[in-house]
């Protein structure tokens, strides 16, 4: 027989099969050990013919698998359809619900637990915005200068020419400043997102929490004073608290905070890397231009702002050396946490 | 940027140690990383030494014995592997005894029959430089048994720097130092390089095209330069600054670049055609090779250095290939100019190369420095290269004069929320280079960029006061937080699923595909944005099968993104056992919300045909085999709307003092009638003494036929007056029975 015919009656065949075991039938007949095909193939002198009948070969070959996994599909959902049970009647006529221990809260939630209440407790309110931001807010409405390099796609996904990933909480800052007059005082907590490479130490997606204070007469005093009152709620009632000059576009002056190392107290060992201080996030003034730019009188209010990332504190509070248990949910690591 | 520690006090006269240094530049300038100590830890045992005698040893062809004089009585006598001195050589020598820096401690020992007490020096022993061809040869006329140390810089402290975007003046030693002095009240030297008398009258044709992106170009001319390795001193500098030695010349641009932060470049003068220098944007179509040998296409937006015909230098970022100084070179021009710094950003990111001189250009160079820094270049070829230096060009556009801020010290007093005296101030920024003027400070040169407000010299104060600033709290008029509606109901799902056994996951809200594509991800895997969190959860599922841990019940609350402006949050839970668990789980949710949900049948391609319900707020059911290995429930539900549905207050209710009477109701009805339908059909029938009703079996057999089964009922009836009897409720029962008999065909069974 013609190749071109033989294609074409087999796969005839293989469509018309309606179970598995006509789909078997039908493939022995075309493709088996003493099928036409296979016959042909065995006889083959000439290149160019061997290569005419392998590629019918093939495309049965495929057309089968095909077919098969359809008519597996198809015969799975019949057998589901008669295992069919009334959905609407509760849960313990509906199969065993196994009795369970406990659960456990992820530690990022617990960390995030902790914020919240401490900033409650300073009389804070708590708020999450949007992950998909504009530039604008952002970048251009937090003074990032043209030049910065968080602006650059190298740093920040971009969604479009105006849309980003948001890359801190900061945005947070414009949108509570425009939807209400200070006296402000606020914690925004979510997703923030970098352009990193995914290393045991980064993620490109972690969580951050923004502390903004704005009021009349706010010092660098407050904000020392705020952001030792958290490290104490987070970390422990011994714990210090320094500053490092720094630099941030939304802020002037900026520093970073440095909170005392809970494993030395501060007397110097591997996890400080001997200095007795580890890093902890960004906070400083915020700038003028900031408060300009939502039509606030730098004159007249002032205040603080300051960011943390919730995962690096929880590898702080629990000493877990890197970011990657956080996201691969195994759960002999998330039950050891309560 | 690594400084070593003895180049910093060249210029700075301070008794701090590395670490006292590192400590004040953290907190108050830039963070320093580490502190590195190079060279051996004991130096006592190296010495100069003179080489007295030298001759091949009798026991091997490829050694030569030496006499050494190292300041004994009697001469050491050192077997050496190297042949690149003779007799009267001047060298370095470790003797017997000393440990190298590589831990290797030396002994007095026989090689090949002859002793040998101690080794001469090669570079690479004592971590000076790379190289292994022969041993270190001194300048004559040191004095045998001196210490080595004050010959050679053989041991050094390097401190690593990391100043931040806005401080590119730190990205210099001088800069380092400057800080340094200001930070310990030490004595700050002046700018080092001293220009050598011009010798010649050459004309340098230097033509800038474009003053924005070139405010300034000094260009000098060198004669008959000889081209050459390095001097020790100026090898092991670089060295230590992670800078690697090429030639004298190619050497001192980098010194220079390190020393005082302008990058700078030497090209081949006899290959610039026409023996000029255009500094011009690139033309339609243009390449450049580039030293690094990469052929690159120029867009017109690239500052260029050209000839009088081509490109021969992409500014700020790297030198092109076929000007490079070469062995044969003999005459160079040196560039010592300053470039604008978006502009180099913006082409250093397009053609995805960054240099030590683009880190620099990108933010911001003083253009006042270039001409320091051609000074001390100038000095450094004419001592190092034997050049001759005969003309030299300086073209300039206008350079932004240094502006004069004011500062109130009240306002900064009342910015930092500590006092700091006017002359305290003051004093603190003169020692940074701001000079006090009638109308407030003047910005030096180096910091014009970044300090041009108020607030930013309030800042230049305060990085001084950091650790005597007090912790208060703010002081406030009105004081109120409290979680929103939302926020509470999280954590109540949170601690509910927890209750049920169920462990929280994070998963990357980054998946293969979503509605919200990133255009350029950093993986297939993390291209979208999600739509949904179940197949994040099915996988997190999957890992801890992989693992074979047991028990698997995961949840999480989390953003979804179905499209532009909208990000609800969903709560999504996966579990190992069906379709019941995963409901369970619903069910204390929608009871902890007080929300009581319509559940009905649902399809979806990833669950099972014959068990998936849907809610209001999202659906449950089993996942369809194909998805996963195993039996699984999970559910989805838009925990936003579940707060928008979620009952606002309790209504209290009298409880009534008499027990309820409770009975059972069985019926056989049809299979596609619903334990819903029939229970919203009770609880219509039942009036207001029905006080609760739910199923509490199903059962199908021979007694229900095909297609039937019977679902039985439990009714508690109440009453708040009396006891309720048998007699009293009859009537409400056959009522019942009647309804759900009409309405569904049920027929009650005995």
């Amino acid at each position: 027989m013609e190749a071109e015919a033989l294609q074409k009656e087999a796969l005839a065949a293989a469509e018309a099969a309606q179970t598995l075991a006509q789909l078997d039938e039908a493939r022995v007949q075309y493709l088996g050990r003493s099928s036409e095909l296979k016959l042909a193939l065995r006889e083959v002198r000439d290149r160019e013919t061997g290569m005419a009948l392998n590629a019918v070969r093939e495309a049965l070959e495929a057309a089968f698998a095909a077919r098969q996994s359809e008519l597996e599909r198809a015969e799975l959902s019949a057998r589901l359809t008669t295992e069919r049970v009334d959905v609407t009647l509760p849960a313990e006529l509906l199969g065993d619900v196994r009795v369970r221990p406990r659960g456990s809260l992820h530690p990022t939630t617990l960390i995030r637990r902790d914020v919240e209440d401490a900033f409650i407790g300073l009389g804070y309110e708590i708020r999450e915005d949007r992950e998909i931001e504009t530039v604008e807010y952002n970048f251009d409405k937090l003074a990032f200068p043209a030049w910065h390099p968080a602006r650059s796609s190298r740093d920040t996904f971009y969604v479009d020419a105006d849309t980003v990933l948001r890359t801190e909480t900061s945005p947070s800052q414009i949108h509570i400043l425009e939807e209400k007059p200070p006296p402000v005082y606020m914690v925004s907590i979510g997703r923030v997102y970098r352009r990193d490479a995914i290393t045991p130490t980064r993620f490109p997606i972690f969580h951050q929490f923004e502390g903004l204070a704005i009021d009349r007469g706010i010092t660098m005093a407050d904000l020392k004073g705020t952001l030792l009152h958290v490290m104490r709620a987070l970390f422990g009632e011994e714990r210090e608290v320094r500053f490092r000059t720094h630099y941030f576009p939304f802020t002037e002056p900026s520093m970073e905070p440095d909170v005392s190392c809970g494993v030395c107290g501060g007397s110097g060992c591997p996890t400080c890397k001997w200095s007795g201080w580890i890093e902890i996030g960004g906070s400083g003034m915020v700038d003028p231009q900031v408060l300009a730019n939502v039509g606030l009188d730098p004159g007249e209010w002032g205040g603080f702002a300051f960011g943390l990332g919730l995962e690096r504190a929880a590898q702080l509070r629990y000493d877990i050396p890197t970011i990657r248990p956080f996201w691969e949910n195994d759960l002999r690591f998330v039950r050891q946490f309560r | 940027m690594r400084v070593p520690l003895s180049w910093l006090r060249e210029y700075v006269r301070v008794e701090a140690d590395a670490a006292r240094i590192a400590d004040a530049l953290s907190i108050s300038a830039a963070e320093v990383n580490t502190i590195e100590r190079r060279g051996p830890a004991d130096t006592s045992l190296y010495v100069v030494g003179r080489v007295l005698g030298a001759g091949k040893h009798p026991n091997a062809d490829r050694l030569q014995l030496c006499q050494v004089d190292v300041g004994e009585g009697k001469p050491a006598q050192i077997v050496c592997g190297a042949w690149n001195f003779s007799a009267g050589a001047t060298v370095a020598v470790a003797k017997a005894g000393a440990t190298l820096p590589n831990g290797l401690t030396l002994e007095r020992r026989e090689l090949r029959g002859e002793m040998s007490e101690g080794m001469i020096l090669a570079e690479d022993e004592i971590e000076l430089g790379a190289d292994h061809t022969g041993i270190i040869v001194l300048a004559d006329g040191l004095e045998p048994g001196s210490p080595l140390a004050n010959a050679v810089p053989l041991v050094e402290e390097i401190l690593d720097i990391d100043p931040t975007g806005n401080r590119v003046d730190l990205l210099s030693v001088y800069g380092c130092a400057r800080e340094v002095a200001a930070l310990f009240d030490g004595e700050l030297l002046p700018m080092p390089g001293t220009d050598p008398a011009q010798d010649g009258e050459e004309k340098v044709e230097i033509e800038i095209d474009d003053l924005d992106g070139c405010p300034r170009y000094v260009g000098r001319l060198f004669r008959d330069v000889t081209i050459a390795e390095s001097p020790l001193w100026l090898k092991a500098r670089l060295r230590d600054a992670g800078v690697r030695s090429i030639s004298n010349v190619v050497d001192v641009t980098n010194y220079v670049m390190l020393a005082l932060g302008n990058p700078l470049h030497a090209f081949d003068y006899d290959r610039l055609e026409g023996g000029r220098i255009v500094v011009r944007r690139a033309r339609k179509g243009e390449e450049l090779r580039t030293l690094d040998g990469t052929q690159r296409a120029l867009e017109k937006s690239d500052l260029l250095i050209a000839d009088a015909k081509r490109a021969v230098a992409l500014a700020g970022i790297m030198g092109g290939e076929e000007t490079e100084v070469s062995d044969t070179t003999t005459a160079i021009l040196l560039e010592a100019a300053n470039f604008e710094p978006v502009g180099i950003l913006r082409s250093s990111e397009r053609l995805a190369l960054r240099t030590e001189g683009s880190n620099r250009w990108e933010k911001g160079v003083d253009p006042y420095l270039a001409g320091p820094a051609a000074t001390l270049a100038t000095q450094l070829l004419v001592e190092l290269a034997g050049a001759r230096w005969p003309g030299a060009a300086d073209v300039q556009g206008e350079l932004p004069q240094p502006s004069v801020i004011p500062l109130r010290p009240e306002r900064t007093n009342e910015v930092l929320g500590l006092d700091v005296a006017p002359e305290r101030q003051e004093e603190i920024l003169r020692r940074v280079g701001f000079e006090r003027e009638k109308a407030g400070f003047r910005v030096p040169t180096w910091r014009a960029r970044d300090v041009t407000r108020e607030i930013d010299l309030i800042e230049e104060v305060a990085r001084f006061q950091l650790s005597e600033i007090p912790f208060t709290l703010p002081r406030r008029e009105a004081m109120f937080g409290r979680l929103t509606r939302w926020q509470r109901l999280r954590r109540v799902v949170e601690d509910v699923l927890v209750g049920c056994g169920w462990s929280e996951a994070y998963t990357p809200s980054l998946v293969p595909a979503g509605p919200i594509v990133l255009p350029e991800p950093i993986s297939a895997e993390l291209g979208a944005m999600r739509e949904t969190l179940l197949p994040s959860l099915v996988e997190a599922a999957r890992a801890n099968r992989a693992v074979d841990v047991e028990n698997v019940a995961l949840f999480e609350i989390a953003h979804a993104y179905p499209e532009r402006g909208r990000e609800p949050w969903h709560v999504a839970g996966i579990v190992d056992g069906g379709f019941a668990e995963a409901k369970w789980a619903v069910e204390q949710i929608y009871a902890a919300a007080g929300i009581e949900p319509a559940y009905e049948r649902a399809s979806e391609p990833f669950l099972h045909p014959g068990k998936a319900a849907r809610t209001a707020e999202g659906w449950v059911g089993e996942l369809h085999p194909a998805e996963l290995e195993g039996t699984w429930g999970a559910f989805e539900l838009d925990l936003d709307a579940l707060a928008a549905a979620a009952g606002e207050t309790v209504r209290f209710e009298e409880v009534s003092p008499y027990p309820e009477l409770r009975q059972d109701l069985a019926f056989v009805v049809d299979e596609d009638a619903s334990a819903a339908e029939l229970l919203a059909a009770v609880r219509a029938a039942g009036g207001e003494l029905l006080r609760g009703v739910e199923v509490f079996d199903e059962y199908r057999g021979a007694q229900t036929g095909e297609g039937k089964r019977s679902l039985a009922f439990r009714l508690a009836f109440g009453s708040t007056e009396r006891t309720l009897t048998d007699e009293d409720v009859a009537p409400l029962r056959a009522a019942i029975a009647d309804a759900v008999g009409k309405q569904f065909g049920a027929v009650l069974r005995a």
